[in-house]
């Protein structure tokens, strides 16, 4: 690497992106006025609103047959309340500073919706209550304190637990108006905790046995110090805080970097230079980093400067702590972290064609550094397992940990190391990019727009299979009408899968014949298709049997699925139909059928297979049957790969399915066979390969 | 031995669209020291693609070519020391000045002399004095083309190669550009130059292949073209190899 031309590259990238006003603007300017802002604005809020609450005469009306005890009920537990409260106590209720004023009114719902006043109680007798119409709730002895949210009088009340014969209040707010959900909720707080008073005094009357000595209080205390509970607070967020600015300030110049000049077609021209392709890309990196850590260290140091001269107030209780041995531990995790986020910055851009395309590709990954960031969040991980070696979720629990005091120098070098590995290769897979003619000519991309139809049909085919997928899975969910058995499998295979190829085939005006592989096969071919029925069945078997030691899967999980698949007023011929010939036909059409033919040229015969058979599994929806069907479509497209047809796939789809299906039905398991028969078994499905592959007539058009 | 030797030199792309496509198919050609080797083609015949590889953008599929010695596979970085690329497709930092971008393209080319005089000659040679300073987003069509020419010999390189370079210019410009190519052959300079256009060719080239689907069908000076097919006009002549080939 000669780093006179990185010197040189490097300080171009920065001289034009100071030149940049507008990137400026929105990059440096905006975001040291607006995230600060973002959090006055928020806490200023949430205080006012706060004050404002606190500071209310909640308007209230009390109605029903029981009003005189409701008042009775408001007024003692009021009273209580003021007796009670005390600095420390009333704070978590609120009780205290609840200032009610009762306000006689004709119709107490017309009055709550014009706003009149904020809530209204009605009181009912145990009969009137007992009279409701009910749903469905447990018995128990709660306090009976009905809450209804935006209904009339006259509606059906969601009853909470309640005894027969106990009287109910209800009360009644205005839920979409923040004085009256607040008042509502602290006047239900306010009953049942008198409620619960009352309760307790009753079975003391009652002759309850109670001796100070058999009740049991508990109290708790936190060992730690105020700086540790501020710094696991803290550390849950500081690398997603971190990383949000990193990805913000440094996507500004990742994408102008490479894509940007991609679109310029100034690429070319440093391509045709001395320069070697590492050396663009480090010297496109190191402005990457340059300008994150900057544009980060200016926010902090903002975000500080605005707590130090108190424009915006840290908790109370917050009590932060920074030895240096701290600083520099972060620093050594956050340094390798901007330059990871940089290489994949970098790579984003290096892979897209344009600026608008990195804009695409750069909002999908910042979702997903979101969730390897919050990983600290989540309770229970340690620095001490497997999260050490994720990129970027090893770094937030690190740092959780040592804003806590907790230092496992061995771990956090791992994580160093783990972060210098991943920027290194991210950095050199950007390098490679540059390297990929396809991605830095532009010249060749645009053919199949141009001409249109089959010729367009490899660029548009995964989003069929998207679009495809995320049908299946919201009509699974949120359509109960075809949750049954035979509607479901009537409408995957007919309405998505057929339907679906269908489409394609006219939209893109595909030839049939070879779309869907409709080719005939050698007849020795039929021999390895007899013997890889049953074997890829066990052979299947054994890999969810793998997988279950990893991902186990709950028994019950298996009997519900294993009675849905075999319902027991479905005719024997209607199962055969639905669980073997339609998908036998209607999957291998469209997976073995369009989707192959769409990615024949996209990848080589391996990740071929391996990508029809992944996306084929993905589609059984349920996740224990993900991998065996992953196994089953990979084999599938090998058969075809190999066969050049998909009428073998069809035969060993329907035939593996009635086989697993009369298997089920005649009580025998393939699930609890000895190792050995899966041995054997892989045998004999390897044997079947052996003929597809020495009677093979390879599928056309393949990738070389 | 000629500063440029191609032997061989295939390029054949995977298309998603279009599977398989030839671009270049076992061309040889050779240019001798300080002459114009002109590449005549229709638009797809397989021009840009030969000279993107011989400026080691793309690598070749088949064959071999040697810039001053130098391997485009196996030596890519020291061949493009030594060349100049120009194209209509190369463009410029539109937020760097003109004399900002000359003196990064002879810095990043590592320039064995004094940039700064480099660079001093190159904006008085090509007049651009005037709007040296200014950023390269403001100049115009033909103020660019002087920038893109300047920061093409920016390193003072042996060999350099013109891919198409007047498309899109108005005469003048164009004029101007072919003026420009003529003295960098008059100070010894080897050029490789692409063109569709026959009067282009005819005017500046010492040698001409004849390129189509990516095959050389010819190569000569224009008398020996003329003689083996006997047409007198280059149009004619590139017609006469191209119907014969259809």
């Amino acid at each position: 690497m000669n780093w006179k031309i990185v010197r040189v590259i490097f300080a171009n990238e920065l001289r034009m992106l100071l030149r940049d006003r507008r990137t400026i603007v929105l990059a440096i300017l905006l975001p040291l006025l607006i995230y600060p802002l973002m959090i006055y604005a928020t806490r200023t809020t949430t205080e006012r609103r706060a004050k404002n609450l606190a500071a209310t005469v909640y308007q209230y009306a009390v109605t029903g047959s029981q009003a005189e005890q409701v008042r009775e009920l408001i007024t003692r537990s009021t009273e209580a309340a003021a007796r009670a409260a005390t600095p420390g106590k009333n704070e978590k209720s609120g009780a205290a500073d609840f200032k009610l004023q009762e306000v006689k009114v004709e119709d107490p719902a017309a009055s709550l919706k014009s706003g009149e006043i904020h809530f209204y109680l009605e009181g009912l007798s145990g009969k009137e209550a007992d009279a409701l119409p009910k749903k469905a709730a447990p018995l128990s002895a709660e306090p009976a304190v009905g809450r209804s949210q935006a209904k009339g009088p006259d509606q059906v009340a969601p009853e909470p637990s309640r005894l027969p014969g106990v009287p109910l209040i209800r009360i009644y707010f205005q839920g979409d108006r923040d004085v009256s959900q607040a008042g509502s909720s602290k006047m239900r707080d306010l009953l049942s905790r008198t409620r619960r008073l009352d309760r307790n005094a009753l079975l003391l009357q009652h002759g309850l046995p109670v001796k100070p000595e058999l009740v049991m209080a508990s109290d708790e205390t936190s060992i730690a110090r105020a700086s540790q509970v501020t710094g696991s607070y803290v550390g849950r967020f500081l690398t997603f805080i971190l990383l949000m600015f990193l990805m913000s300030s440094g996507s500004i110049v990742a994408m102008d970097s490479i894509a940007g000049e991609k679109e310029r077609g100034s690429i070319e021209t440093l391509l045709t230079t001395a320069a070697e392709r590492m050396e663009i890309v480090a010297a496109k990196q190191l402005s990457i980093v340059t300008v994150a850590l900057v544009i980060t260290f200016f926010q902090v140091a903002n975000l500080l400067a605005y707590v130090n001269f108190k424009l915006i107030a840290l908790p109370k209780d917050w009590v932060i702590e920074a030895p240096p041995i701290t600083i520099v531990t972060l620093l050594l995790l956050f340094i390798p972290l901007a330059a990871f986020t940089a290489s994949i910055l970098l790579m984003i851009s290096a892979y897209a064609k344009s600026y608008k395309e990195a804009q695409l590709y750069f909002f999908p990954v910042l979702l997903l550094s979101w969730v390897v960031a919050l990983a600290g969040v989540l309770p229970g991980i340690a620095l001490r397992s497997a999260i050490v070696l994720v990129p970027v979720a090893n770094v937030s629990v690190a740092v959780r940990e040592i804003m806590v005091g907790k230092f496992d120098w061995p771990m956090l070098a791992s994580v160093f190391a783990v972060m210098v590995l991943a920027a290194a290769w991210a950095l050199r897979a950007s390098a490679n990019m540059l390297s990929k003619e396809s991605l830095i000519t532009a010249s060749e991309a645009d053919a199949a727009d141009l001409a249109g139809g089959a010729a367009l049909f490899p660029k548009h085919v995964l989003r069929w299979y998207t679009v495809m997928g995320a049908v299946l899975f919201a009509i699974a969910l949120n359509v109960p009408q075809l949750a049954t058995f035979r509607a479901q499998i009537l409408f995957n295979e007919l309405v998505i899968f057929l339907g679906a190829v269908l489409l394609m085939i006219r939209k893109y005006r595909l030839n049939v014949r070879e779309a869907l592989a409709l080719r005939p096969v050698k007849p020795l071919v039929w021999l390895g298709v007899v013997l890889a029925i049953p074997s890829g069945l066990v052979v299947a078997t054994g890999v969810f049997r793998l997988a279950n030691l990893v991902i186990p899967v709950p028994q019950r999980v298996l009997e519900q699925f294993g009675r849905e698949l075999m319902p027991k007023e479905v005719p024997l011929w209607q199962i055969i139909l639905l669980i073997s010939i339609l998908p036998g036909i209607c999957e291998e059409i469209a997976f073995r059928g369009t989707l192959l033919y769409g990615l024949r040229r996209k990848l080589r015969p391996v990740a071929l297979a391996l990508t029809v058979g992944v996306i084929f599994g993905f589609f059984h929806v349920a996740l224990f049957r993900i991998l065996p069907a992953a196994f089953l479509g990979v084999m599938l497209t090998a058969t075809a790969l190999l066969t050049g047809s998909i009428f073998p796939g069809m035969v060993m789809h329907a035939g593996s399915n009635a086989l697993g299906f009369w298997l089920a039905d005649s009580g025998t398991s393939v699930a609890n066979l000895g190792w050995s028969w899966y041995v054997a078994a892989v045998a004999v499905f390897a044997l079947a390969f052996y003929i597809f592959y020495r009677a093979r007539t390879p599928y056309p058009g393949l990738r070389p | 031995m000629d500063p440029v030797v191609v032997r061989g030199l295939s390029k054949t792309f995977y298309d998603e669209a279009r599977g398989e496509v030839k671009a270049v198919q076992e061309i040889d050609f050779e240019c001798r020291a300080g002459e114009i080797f002109g590449l005549l083609g229709a638009n797809g015949a397989g021009k840009t693609t030969t000279l993107r590889m011989l400026s080691t953008i793309l690598t070749p599929t088949g064959g071999s070519a040697t810039i001053l010695g130098h391997d485009i596979a196996a030596e890519p970085t020291a061949v493009r020391k030594c060349l100049g690329f120009y194209s209509a497709t190369t463009a410029l930092y539109p937020r760097l000045t003109a004399r900002e971008t000359i003196e990064f393209f002879a810095r990043i080319n590592q320039y064995a002399g004094d940039v700064k005089q480099r660079v001093d000659y190159l904006i008085e040679r090509f007049g651009i004095s005037k709007y040296a300073s200014a950023r390269v987003d403001k100049l115009s069509t033909g103020m660019k083309q002087k920038v893109s020419i300047a920061r093409t010999v920016a390193h003072d390189p042996p060999i350099l190669i013109f891919d198409e370079p007047t498309v899109g210019l108005d005469v003048l410009n164009a004029l101007e550009m072919q003026d420009v190519i003529r003295e960098f052959r008059s100070h010894g300079k080897t050029i490789l130059f692409s063109t569709h256009i026959m009067s282009e060719a005819e005017k500046l080239c010492d040698r001409i292949a004849i390129i189509h689907a990516g095959r050389i069908l010819a190569c000569s000076n224009l008398e020996g073209l003329r003689q083996v097919t006997g047409e007198r006009y280059l149009e004619d002549i590139f017609v006469h190899y191209v119907r014969g080939q259809g």
